[in-house]
């Protein structure tokens, strides 16, 4: 006759029911249980404060505006489909190592696209890099900072 | 917001620098938001959302207008989180930790003195936090989909590959866990302490 007789709502459909995931049909039967059984609203109330609980979470921010940052390297790499020839920031470099950085990348991000073994080539394009940051001052601010404590958080 | 989403990356594709600007500017944050959380470091997170945009970039000639351009990128960004909890074998998560000297600048100020309902949200986010650290990857990433992100059971659905009567089950089984994990700790439940 009343809930207790019934099966208890499963975890999957209580959680599915807090985030309006349920069909018309499945709502109505949850919410026709859960108004007749403490022990199955009781778990809906612990789902939905855990959600509550992200809401609460300190937000983090990138902190300084990353297309800046990375602007300069998608110069760098070749673009997918270039339509004008961008002088960019080559222009800036000395010949031989505007030419040397942009082989340096290029390598980096097939490597990168292959998976595996990125990361080593990729710190060798960043040292061609860091004397003249494009987007320097973020760089600066936010890049190079985190840089001085890189590992702070591995135990 | 999103519909311009698809149009800026489709302008992006032929080359547009300054549309792809725009996607950086409009999706940094959330991608850097999940991805943080996934790795627990904020250097590791800063790294890999830089990474994420400059294999977007890269990868955007693959990109098909039919898919939507926020659930692409966030396939990137897991991927690459994935990748990198492989590599380094990572099998501990590192909580993130406040006291960490240096971040200050990115933080939110906080001077005053916690009343004491703030310091009982302190301790249940620092339950959260561990509950986040000890899950499995798997049932971590759901969790900040679903109640960071914000995602619909389709869109998770589409940015780990898996059905939606997955997303289902397994985020069902992610909150399960994350509760244990609070009364493991705490030894109590969430709603306890509201009842
Ligand atoms: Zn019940």
């Amino acid at each position: 006759m009343n809930a207790a007789h019934e099966a208890h709502i499963t975890d999957n459909d209580l959680s599915a029911h807090l985030d309006a995931e349920l069909d018309a049909a499945a709502q109505r039967r949850v919410e026709g249980h859960l108004a007749a059984c403490p022990r199955c609203a009781a778990r809906l109330a612990d789902f939905a404060a855990l959600s509550a609980d992200f809401d609460r979470l300190p937000q983090e921010s990138f902190g300084c505006d990353l297309a800046g940052v990375i602007a300069g390297r998608l110069a760098a790499v070749a673009p997918p489909r270039p339509r004008i020839p961008a002088p960019g920031w080559r222009g800036l470099l000395p010949l031989g190592l505007g030419a040397a950085a942009s082989v340096a990348l290029g390598i980096a991000m097939g490597a990168a696209l292959l998976g595996g073994g990125a990361a080593l080539p990729r710190m060798t394009a960043m040292s061609v890099f860091d004397p003249i940051p494009p987007g320097g001052l973020c760089l600066d601010a936010c890049y190079a900072r985190g840089a001085d404590k890189t590992g702070a958080f591995i135990k | 917001m999103d519909d311009a989403d698809e149009e800026l990356a489709a302008r992006a594709q032929t080359g547009d620098r300054q549309a792809f600007a725009l996607l950086v500017r409009r999706h940094q944050e959330r991608v850097f938001r999940f991805v943080l959380r996934m790795l627990g470091s904020r250097d590791e997170a800063m790294d890999l959302t830089q990474d994420t945009f400059l294999k977007a970039w890269n990868a955007l000639p693959a990109w098909q207008p039919e898919a939507r351009f926020a659930t692409w990128l966030f396939q990137i960004a897991r991927n690459a989180t994935l990748d990198l909890l492989r590599r380094r074998q990572l099998v501990e998560f590192v909580p993130l930790d406040a006291d960490t000297p240096g971040e200050a600048a990115c933080e939110p100020r906080d001077g005053a003195p916690l009343p004491e309902e703030r310091l009982a949200d302190r301790q249940r986010i620092g339950l959260l936090e561990r509950a986040l650290a000890a899950l499995p990857a798997e049932q971590r990433e759901i969790l900040l989909l679903r109640e960071l992100e914000d995602m619909s059971y389709a869109e998770i659905a589409a940015t780990l590959g898996i059905h939606e009567g997955t997303v289902k089950s397994r985020l069902a089984r992610a909150r399960a866990a994350a509760l244990a994990h609070y009364r493991h700790h705490a030894g109590e439940s969430p709603d306890e302490r509201r009842a």
